[in-house]
């Protein structure tokens, strides 16, 4: 059980440290974000006897107080997920981001998991019939989608499909007008708008995939325990699912959630693009209007996503994986 | 177990065998496996019939196509391979069939319900993320067996393997011993019952004593299920103490085949009579065990004529030309060889342990005086100087990682690896280290040379502390004490740098010990070297890469590379194992004469006794045995195998092969455990307890000391070399021998 509460201990130990960090961003960098504020609040017009006290309402600290009682109050704000307020939109961080994540985790899971799915299985079949045409052309095709980043298919889609076609709607995450409901004419349109995006963020990741499964595949076809069951004589199926892609996907495991995280990253970009009101959209809008509590807010929250996805590979990769297991003991 | 009465096969076996000839199972006829569209053969023109209920043993150096011939019986050559030929399988009804003519779904039933395959390593005949009681249910369901009923007989099988059933069929295949794991293996491949079992190497990754005990429990199962057993491997002693017949390939081809007793004893060609010779075992005169000159070919330059002739000792014009015919030899039953010279061969290449018996007695006769004395003057005299290295109660125990809680909950668990051992090695001394793995053989052998730390006692180079030295505390500089302690790994392979050629592998340390030397003369250093270890034309291998070399060739380059280092001592790590047996002598004699020139001392460690005695023997060093982190006998070779003192020696000469046909046949293994205990859990007081034949209550409870023997050299640590001790006055344990004498000679 060690490891699994060694993981555990270490999650808000690194939220501390995520959370120390911002806040070190804000208070401590000289001409930082927090003497940015002071200046832009001025130059707004407050005046300056209400500076201090607009940026506690904004930010939640205090700035006359001292150094401790300014970090733990900052702490006790993240621990109460109050986040301060955003400036250029008017509204409590923590509930733009509220709205805003949903879609994010949304376009990333989707893209990540049809990534994996649609990789594995080029892969698979690639491994299969080594050296064959297929192989040789999907191998070439897949090198080509990881030296092309996503964005430019993303460019490429929304100019050719959206702007020229009119195929695709260009920005936003569903129809205006369209009340947030169960009905069907909801989730069309929902995916209506993410499709892009979507197939966009998939594209830039099936390469890496398939050649990734494909060389796993390779190797554990070549393992004796899949000749030694093919002449017990399993049935191809079972030899395909229990003994190749069990064996040839679970190193690719924890590689998959970590793409989850590393990818979050990548939305900033992609949301930009297709004005998708995600993370990284709000991130970027408020980097464009000096919103430094939202920009603070909008990097804890991908930082804290990012060391889950870690934790849970972590923990469920010695579930899935049994020569992984808690304390092993065959190290000498 | 009920079996064992019943399992001692023997004479009468053997000829109620060779009297079924007329009910062969299998028939293979023409058979030839090739590739490269026919153009290479890696099986050829093979004639064959496997009796029904006999134990085949097949022996040959890898390469040889020996495994080709593995898989063609189950029909399953490796793409791109052809098949041709004719394998006529006779069933128990009577009826025919022909393997090869097979549809798939007959194939695929066939196999593993008749045929079965046991694969050499079990470590990756098993899916790693599955349970092993799963691969027993698929495979009975895929054959629509009663899969309740099945599993009671895989329980049945694993018990009569010595495993406890439920625990193995729970497990993952990494949770258990390599042992356990290749046991579980035959058990899965017997589970559907089938009537022939082919092992390729089934026993080849794994320890001596291990490697005996399945051989005993495979007798035991032959027996009791009527299987017929193709047991194919490189090891000639360790088959013939099974097999009912023996057959011998070299490159690709049938060489010989008949009764075991003519093929050990009155062999018709001369590669088996040259095999036989070279292999060490302890019976033989050791200045007759030769090694064979140069290697097998590989498939694509077989030889014209017989393809022995490049190695073989009597070949003559006609030998290169003239392919022999494997034919029949006069005087044996079904006694077949490719040779054109049978009897010559017989006359000329005479069998060094056909003499072992009379030798033997001799030698007992006219060394116990001047034997053992002169092993004892000689640890007298060198006690004096200081020694080379000197262990004084080393400790090495691996602590496992704990969590916060546990280490407040739990004792810490700490394998003890190396457990108070105390030990000299003088100046050009030779000692082995022999064991089962997991005896702590190679971490004390690391420490030795300055590897691994010690986590308790210490460790001196020369009356200076070794960990002191690398602290920077003493007066001699750690540089110097790393150079003169050298290893050699047991896998050559994996020591030398594959991308760099062997100039430059050799350069390397003659730069550490000689910086001023000038590039001529380094070359000139590093050609003679090479030349010295048997690698000429010594130019052409300095331009090499390590991939070019065979095995044999990147164990003498390590050497070398030791060599250079001017060492006062090399460590050599199972350095042998991975060398064909044909050639294993061979190092082992270079080896040997190097440490006499180059004045180092040599630190070797085996599983093998023949090996340990052979070395032990003709460097006049001595043995040391361990046993789960303790050294439990010490001695010279002669004194350690004409006379061992602790109960674990004996079994480890029983697990050692021997050629001698008397002695041969099968006996149960003469511990009560075939498993080591776990190193965590030590058990109490003598640690052998568990498993020792002779145990005692006694043993249980106090751990007996390592004693100088009185009469004879070294030291073990028995009560019963201590005629005055409670021991002989305890019972027996459960399952010990009531009347220990009783043991001592088998
Ligand atoms: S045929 Fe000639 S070369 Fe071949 S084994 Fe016999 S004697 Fe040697
Ligand atoms: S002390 Fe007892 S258990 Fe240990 S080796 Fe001697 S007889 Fe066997």
């Amino acid at each position: 059980m060690n490891y699994y509460l060694r993981r555990t201990v270490r999650i808000p130990l690194t939220i501390l440290a995520v959370a120390t960090f911002t806040f070190g961003l804000i208070r401590l960098l000289p001409g930082g974000p927090f003497t940015q504020l002071r200046i832009q609040l001025i130059r707004q017009g407050v005046p300056a006897e209400q500076v201090n006290a607009r940026i506690e309402a904004l930010q939640n600290i205090r700035p006359d107080a001292p150094l401790w009682q300014q970090y733990l109050d900052y702490l006790i704000g993240v621990a109460q997920l109050d986040l301060g307020r955003s400036i250029s939109l008017n509204a409590p961080v923590i509930e733009i981001l509220a709205r805003a994540l949903p879609w994010t985790v949304f376009l990333v899971v989707t893209s990540t998991v049809l990534m994996f799915v649609i990789g594995v299985l080029i892969g698979a079949i690639q491994a299969y019939k080594e050296g064959s045409r297929f192989d040789k052309v999907a191998s070439g095709s897949s090198i080509f989608l990881m030296a092309v980043p996503y964005y430019i298919f993303a460019v490429l889609f929304l100019f050719f499909l959206s702007f020229q076609l009119n195929l695709f709607p260009t920005g936003n995450a569903v129809e205006r007008g369209i009340e947030a409901s169960l009905s069907a004419e909801y989730f069309l349109s929902v995916l209506h708008h993410a499709a892009l995006p979507i197939i966009a963020f998939t594209i830039g990741g099936v390469g890496s995939t398939a050649l990734n499964m494909r060389g796993n595949g390779i190797q554990v076809l070549g393992e004796e325990y899949v000749e030694v069951a093919r002449l017990r004589g399993l049935p191809d199926s079972r030899i395909a699912t229990k003994y190749v892609a069990k064996n040839a996907i679970l190193p690719m495991y924890t590689g998959l959630l970590l793409l989850i995280g590393f990818r979050l990253g990548g939305t900033v970009v992609l949301e930009q693009i297709f004005s998708y009101p995600g993370l990284g959209y709000y991130l970027i809008s408020a980097v464009n209007a000096n919103d430094y509590p939202l920009m603070m807010g909008c990097f804890l929250v991908i930082t804290v996503t990012l060391v889950i996805a870690v934790y849970i590979a972590d923990l469920t990769y010695g579930l899935i994986d049994p020569r992984i297991s808690a304390g092993d003991s065959d190290g000498y | 177990m009920a079996t064992n009465t019943d399992t001692n096969t023997s004479p009468t076996d053997d000829t109620a065998s060779k009297r079924v000839v007329d009910d062969p199972i299998l028939e293979i006829e023409d058979t030839n496996v090739t590739y490269s569209e026919g153009d290479t053969y890696v099986l050829e023109d093979v004639n064959v019939t496997i009796d029904r209920h006999e134990v085949l043993g097949i022996v040959g150096e890898s390469g040889s196509g020996k495994s080709m011939f593995a898989s063609a019986l189950l029909d399953a050559v490796p793409d791109p391979g052809l098949l041709t030929g004719k394998i006529h399988y006779n069933r128990k009804d009577g009826s025919t069939v022909d393997i090869l003519q097979m549809s798939d779904e007959e194939l695929r039933q066939f196999r593993w319900e008749e045929i079965s395959m046991v694969f050499q390593g079990a470590m990756s005949s098993f899916n790693p993320t599955m349970k092993v009681g799963s691969h027993f249910k698929e495979t009975l369901r895929t054959h629509d067996k009663n899969v309740s009923e099945g599993m009671e007989f895989a329980r049945e099988l694993l018990e009569n393997l010595y495993l406890e059933p439920e625990r193995v069929l729970d497990s993952y295949p990494h949770e258990l011993s390599g042992g356990m794991q290749q046991r579980a293996l035959i058990a899965l491949s017997m589970v559907l019952d089938p009537e022939v079992l082919v092992m390729d190497e089934p026993t080849a990754a794994l320890d001596l004593l291990m490697q005996r005990s399945i051989l005993q429990l495979l007798d035991n199962l032959q027996s009791e299920y009527d299987l017929t057993i193709i047991f194919i491997t490189h090891d000639l002693p360790l088959v013939a103490s099974l097999a009912d017949r023996m057959a011998i390939i070299y490159a690709f081809q049938f060489a010989e085949i008949g009764p075991r007793d003519e093929i050990i004893g009155n062999s018709a060609h001369p590669y088996t009579r040259e095999l036989l010779n070279s292999t060490p075992n302890l019976d033989a005169p050791l200045e007759d065990m030769q090694p064979i000159e140069g290697e097998g070919p590989a498939p694509v330059n077989v030889p014209s004529g017989c393809r022995y002739h490049p190695r073989c000792q009597l070949a003559t014009e006609k030998c290169r030309t003239d392919d022999p015919p494997f034919s029949p030899v006069d005087g044996g039953g079904g006694h077949r060889s490719a040779c054109h010279y049978r009897e010559e061969a017989r006359e000329e290449i005479p069998l060094n342990f056909g003499k072992t018996a009379e030798d033997f007695d001799q030698q007992l006769v006219s060394d116990p005086t001047d034997g053992p004395n002169a092993g004892s003057t000689a640890t007298l005299e060198t006690t004096s100087d200081t020694p080379l290295l000197s262990l004084d109660d080393v400790e090495v125990h691996f602590g496992e990682e704990q969590s916060l809680i546990e280490r407040f909950t739990q004792d810490p668990t700490v394998v003890r690896a190396v457990d108070g051992i105390s030990l000299d090695i003088e100046e050009q001394d030779l000692v082995c280290l022999l064991g089962e793995s997991g005896c702590g053989k190679t971490t004390l052998g690391k420490t030795m040379i300055g590897l691994q730390k010690p986590t308790g006692g210490s460790i001196e180079y020369r009356g200076h502390d070794i960990w002191e030295a690398k602290a920077g505390n003493t007066d001699i500089p750690y540089k110097e004490v790393r150079s003169a302690l050298q290893i050699i790994h047991q896998d050559p392979g994996s020591a030398l740098n594959p991308n760099r050629r062997i100039a430059d592998i050799l350069t390397e340390p003659l730069r550490h010990t000689h910086p001023n030397i000038g590039r001529a003369e380094r070359r000139d250093r590093m050609h003679s070297l090479l030349e010295r270890v048997g690698m000429t034309p010594a130019g052409d291998f300095l331009e090499r890469y390590p991939h070019q070399l065979s095995g044999g060739e990147k164990q003498r380059v390590a050497l070398a590379r030791a060599l250079l280092m001017d060492p006062d001592a090399i460590l050599a790590d199972e350095a042998i194992s991975a060398v064909d047996v044909s050639l294993r002598i061979g190092i082992m004699d270079l080896m040997l004469e190097l440490q006499a020139e180059f004045d180092t001392s040599f630190l070797f460690i085996s599983h093998d006794l023949s090996n340990a005695r052979y070395f032990a023997e003709h460097g006049d060093g001595r043995i040391a045995v361990m046993y789960l982190g303790e050294i439990v006998e010490i001695g010279s070779a002669e004194r350690l195998i004409h006379d061992p003192r602790h109960p674990y020696t004996e079994v480890l000469r029983w697990a050692t092969p021997n050629l001698d046909l008397d002695a041969m046949d099968a006996e149960d293994p003469p511990i009560r455990e075939i498993d080591v205990p776990d190193p965590v859990d030590p058990p109490s007081g003598c640690r052998f307890h568990t498993r020792c034949p002779v145990a005692r209550e006694a043993c249980r409870e106090e751990q007996p000391k390592l004693a100088e023997l009185d009469d004879g050299d070294g030291a073990a640590a028995c009560f019963r070399e201590d005629p005055n001790h409670a021991y002989w006055n305890s019972e027996p344990l459960d399952g010990a021998a009531e009347n220990p004498e009783g043991l001592e000679q088998h």
